[in-house]
């Protein structure tokens, strides 16, 4: 064997190749001994430093938001436990993005575009979470929690939700929260607020959002690479709650508007209608109801585009709470404004007689009397009762129309009354100087006329009107709404108790004031407002009609019924001379077109349901549908 | 050329069977150091396996699995050094048909990962043949230049060795498996330059094959495969992609400091922000959890290691003795370096594994498979015969 090894033809080499072998073996440990060296001692600070920042993270502890209670303490929002599934998007590789979107999407039986839809439009960095689906049940929340190592980046975390106890009946006025938006995100990153955040976008929740969103507090969390938690390291700031609110809504009666309001509405097959409740001697709102309403629960859970886009095409607008949000034309009703201002001018005096006649005549066009006929000589408690057109006309001539202009604001119309509910419009009180500005030239003598009347330019929000006669009703204060009594700290202190905020005292006697209820009572006694009369308790007030749109084929314009209706005190045996009224009530049915006052007939049952009242005064017939002329 | 063999001939003849003269011949150091370095890939294995709510211990875990194939390989190790290695001189195309026709197996019946096919299933078992196929490569490689020793400075030399290795790289680039195709590069390489070939034709080898890297780059290399080979050159590497790994683990190596953060409390590893950490990418959680003294350790037991094969090389009176030496040390040297180096950011990422450390029961077994027959070469020296 080994004939081979001749050592005469081996070349000698060995050595040297071995020798270079060698060379190189220690050439590459002694690299990667430097290398290492590079890495672990000389960089070694920065190399921790990366490893202890990616593995923890300050995660901000969300605060228990306010509760909200109505005025008599019964729960209107609270917040229950709900499992939400986040993704933090650095932590799922775009390699396995499509894998894990899709299985994500199966568990939560939804679309995987809706979950790239989430992700894509995340607000924060790829490490803030992105909330993908929330008010998801337990199971499905458990089976993602378990599928974790499949689930790179994929978190299941409890959250509150808020649960609105009533649902629809306050959906108006409590709003809902919902996602911070691209456009809020900056200002409110500088509050504390996360990318994934929630907060009040409507209603109360909108208002009141930094008393009720408490304050964020804040813990070092260790978590591994799939961004799970692995330990709560440190609390760094403990979360405080936000603070609770009272209303000053009675549940109670908050429902009772509803019901009469949606009594009326399905009668007459109206689609749009306002009921407010207040004390006019506070300003408290005790019921504002605005119909058609939505349910906020569903933002609460969630809510999807297909029944947001719903809601938004809606042409009766149920996100609008139209008690604030939108101005009508207030038709008679507006008649208290010309009637106080033509007293208080000294234009007339209780006694003074108008003539009120079929029509007045200015230039050539003619200015009906709504009965085509007139009373004969009217005073302002026949022409108010009466709600005679020709009386207003003329009083609003004798007043000039900014005469006119400075009574109705006196009485707090053309300007928003300030109620703590968001997005509250002005309404329009017409004056020379408006018009200019508004449409480049004065006012007309005919114009004039219109507006008396509440008809023209003149356009209220329904919380406008029904401030305005509570400030009749109270003997002259006008206030501030409020809807909101007290803000109650976490710890049940009172943070800010309920005052009443007077807007301003009108300039005007207390006497033209007394006058005026009066009026408004005889509006009742005349049977202007058919058995209102009769009820067992004494109402004052004043219905309207207002026409708006475009006239139909006979020329008859569509139109929507108004009345604001007062009691005394002792609504049994008070008197309209005082001014010791607790309750104001309006009601506004929109586009109504019923033989009668529609808005009449839900406030006569909203007393009956207020004020327990058995025997059952509506009058149906007043309901039928049809193109009638207004009868103010 | 009288000067190399210094030391006397130990053991005459096998058929003599002075098991004490074999005992010592028998290079106990080449196997403590391996033994040592398996352990480590078992204290790595054993903090890998540290997961909430799982005992180590349990069976199926990376640790236990690991133990079991050590066994394997302490047996499989004590049967190569009994078997006379002179048979694979005889047997070398047979072995050389054992490789390709394990190879061609792989592709036909493998799996692996997204279409790839790099191990078989046997049973409960994985095994990636390909590991052992570098060990046949060695084995034939060393027959082939230990049969042509008169002839090294002949060109044919030289080609004749790559025509041998041709096929099998072939095969491993088809799996896909770049990594090993690589290993079989470094081995052809190795074992040309130990044999002894002429200088000249070496060079002119190297130069083609730097020559061929562009056609290679356009027409064989896929996408995934350029990808990872140069996003070790990235400096700003996507570390949501491709870099993620490169990355993570170079945080991990960063962060172990002079002593490590212990056994099973690199939050690296622990937190799996580490990629295949058992088998790849281990040396980062060694790094991370031993530190720079763990590291220093490992490399000194893997330098023992190569003096200790490149010893037995020397001894060897064998040509095929000292060829098959070059070739074990060639595959453990360019596995330690691209391993660790891609670990640390200055390879390109390859599937290789860190020999003995890495869980794996083909590579294991391979190597003590090779280690086997380095001992069977230590142990069964003949005479001189001159």
């Amino acid at each position: 064997m080994n004939t081979a090894l001749d050592r005469s033809t081996i070349p000698d080499r060995r050595f040297s190749r071995y020798l270079v072998f060698s060379l190189i073996v220690v050439l590459s440990v002694g690299t990667l001994t430097a290398r290492m060296f590079y890495l672990q001692i000389a960089n070694g600070t920065e190399y921790s430093a990366i490893s202890t920042r990616q593995r923890t993270v300050l995660e901000a502890i969300p605060a228990p938001r306010g509760l909200i209670y109505d005025r008599n303490g019964r729960l209107l929002v609270d917040n229950v436990p709900t499992f939400a599934v986040k993704i933090r998007p650095a932590d799922l590789p775009n390699t396995q993005r499509d894998a894990v979107v899709a299985r994500l999407a199966a568990l939560l039986s939804t679309d995987p575009s809706e979950i790239n839809a989430a992700i894509d439009g995340n607000l924060g960095s790829a490490f803030d979470l992105v909330r993908v689906a929330q008010d998801v049940d337990q199971s499905t929340a458990q089976l993602i929690s378990e599928a974790g190592y499949d689930l790179p980046g994929v978190e299941v975390a409890v959250e509150a939700r808020r649960r609105y106890t009533d649902g629809p009946l306050m959906s108006q006025l409590l709003g809902y929260t919902g996602p911070v938006s691209a456009e809020q995100l900056p200002d409110l990153r500088a509050k504390g607020y996360l990318p994934d955040d929630l907060l009040g976008k409507m209603g109360l929740e909108a208002q009141y959002e930094t008393e009720l969103r408490g304050t964020y507090g804040s813990e070092s969390v260790a978590r591994d690479a799939t961004g799970r938690r692995t330990q709560v390291l440190q609390t760094v700031q403990d979360a405080v709650p936000g603070a609770s609110l009272t209303l000053t809504i009675d549940t109670r009666a908050q429902k009772e508007a509803e019901k009469a309001l949606k009594w009326a509405m399905q009668k007459i097959g109206m689609t749009r209608g306002v009921v407010i409740a207040m004390n006019p001697q506070t300003g408290e709102i005790l019921a504002m109801v605005s119909l058609p309403t939505y349910d906020n629960n569903k933002f609460a859970r969630g809510i999807s585009a297909a029944d947001y886009a719903k809601l938004l095409k809606n042409k009766d607008k149920p996100l609008l709470n139209h008690a604030i949000q939108a101005h009508y034309a207030p038709g008679s009703t507006y008649k208290l404004v010309a009637g106080t201002g033509a007293l208080a001018d000294r234009k007339i005096t209780p006694a003074t007689r108008v003539m009120t006649k079929p029509f007045l005549k200015l230039g050539d066009t003619k200015f009906w009397e709504w009965n085509h006929r007139g009373w004969g000589g009217c005073d302002i408690y026949c022409g108010f009762g009466h709600s005679s057109d020709t009386f207003f006309y003329q009083l609003a001539g004798m007043l000039g129309i900014d005469r006119l202009g400075y009574w109705a604001k006196q009485y707090g119309f053309g300007e928003p009354t300030g109620v703590d509910l968001p997005s509250e419009v002005a309404g329009i009180v017409p004056t020379n100087e408006w018009k200019q500005d508004a449409l480049g030239s004065e006012i007309f003598p005919g114009e004039t006329y219109q507006a008396g009347i509440g008809q023209g330019y003149d356009a209220v929000t329904p919380l406008q009107l029904i401030n305005a006669y509570a400030a009749l009703a109270n003997g002259g204060t006008l206030y501030q709404p409020q809807i909101v009594r007290d803000i109650v700290g976490p710890d049940g202190t009172v943070i800010r108790p309920f005052a009443p905020k007077v807007l301003h005292k009108l300039k005007v006697k207390s006497n033209v004031l007394r006058v005026m209820r009066n009026a408004a009572r005889s509006t009742v006694t005349l049977r202007h407002t058919y058995n209102l009369v009769d009820l067992p308790i004494k109402v004052a007030g004043k219905s309207g009609t207002a026409e708006f749109g475009r006239p139909d084929a006979q020329g008859r314009l569509p139109y929507s019924s108004f009345f604001v209706g007062f009691t005394p005190k002792d609504p049994v045996n008070g008197s309209f001379d005082n001014h010791d009224s607790k309750l104001v009530v309006m009601a506004f049915a929109y586009d109504s077109r019923t033989k009668g006052n529609a808005a009449t007939e839900i406030v006569k049952y909203f007393f009956q349901l207020h004020y327990g009242i058995k025997k059952d005064y509506r009058l149906p017939a007043l309901l039928e549908r049809g193109n009638f002329y207004s009868q103010d | 050329m009288g000067v190399i063999r210094a030391e006397p001939v130990r053991v005459t003849d096998w058929a003599a069977k002075s098991v004490g003269a074999a005992w010592r011949a028998f290079d106990l150091q080449l196997t403590t150091f391996a033994g040592l370095l398996v352990a480590i890939g078992l204290v790595m294995a054993y903090t890998n396996s540290v997961e909430n709510g799982v005992s180590p211990l349990d069976a199926g875990t990376t640790f236990t699995r690991g133990l079991m194939w050590a066994g394997i390989a302490a047996v499989t190790f004590i049967l190569a050094t009994a078997f006379d290695y002179r048979w694979f001189k005889t047997l070398s195309w047979p072995v050389y048909g054992l490789q390709l026709g394990l190879l061609g197996l792989t592709l036909l019946i493998g799996d692996g990962v997204g279409g790839s096919a790099r191990w078989i299933n046997i049973g409960p078992l994985t095994f990636q043949f390909s590991e052992l196929a570098k060990i046949l490569m060695i084995i034939v490689l060393a027959q082939y230049l230990a049969s042509r020793q008169l002839k090294l400075d002949s060109l044919r030399t030289i080609l004749g060795a790559c025509v041998l290795v041709g096929p099998p790289l072939v095969l491993v680039m088809l799996q896909p498996d770049l990594g090993t195709s690589l290993v079989f590069a470094a081995i052809l390489a190795g074992m040309l330059w130990m044999s002894g070939a002429s200088l000249l034709w070496l060079g002119a080898l190297a130069a083609g094959v730097v020559a061929m890297i562009p056609i290679a780059w356009t027409y064989i290399l896929r996408d995934y495969q350029k990808e990872r080979l140069t996003s070790f050159l990235n400096p700003t590497p996507d570390i949501t992609g491709s870099g993620y790994q490169l990355y993570q683990s170079q945080i991990a190596v960063g962060s172990g400091g002079w002593f490590g953060r212990g056994l099973t409390n690199g939050t690296q590893a622990q937190g799996d922000f580490l990629p295949v950490q058992t088998t790849d990418f281990v040396f980062s959680v060694l790094a991370e959890e031993l530190g720079f003294i763990g590291g220093v350790v490992l490399f000194v037991l893997f330098a023992l290691l190569l003096w200790r094969v490149l010893v037995a090389g020397w001894r060897s009176r064998d040509p095929f003795g000292t060829m098959f030496a070059a070739g074990v040390a060639s595959m453990v040297l360019f596995q330690l370096v691209v391993n660790v180096g891609m670990v640390m950011g200055i390879m390109p990422i390859t599937g290789i594994p860190l020999p003995f450390v890495t869980h794996g029961g083909a590579s294991l077994v391979s190597m003590a498979i090779g280690l086997g027959i380095l001992q069977s070469i230590n142990i069964r020296q003949t005479r001189a015969e001159w």
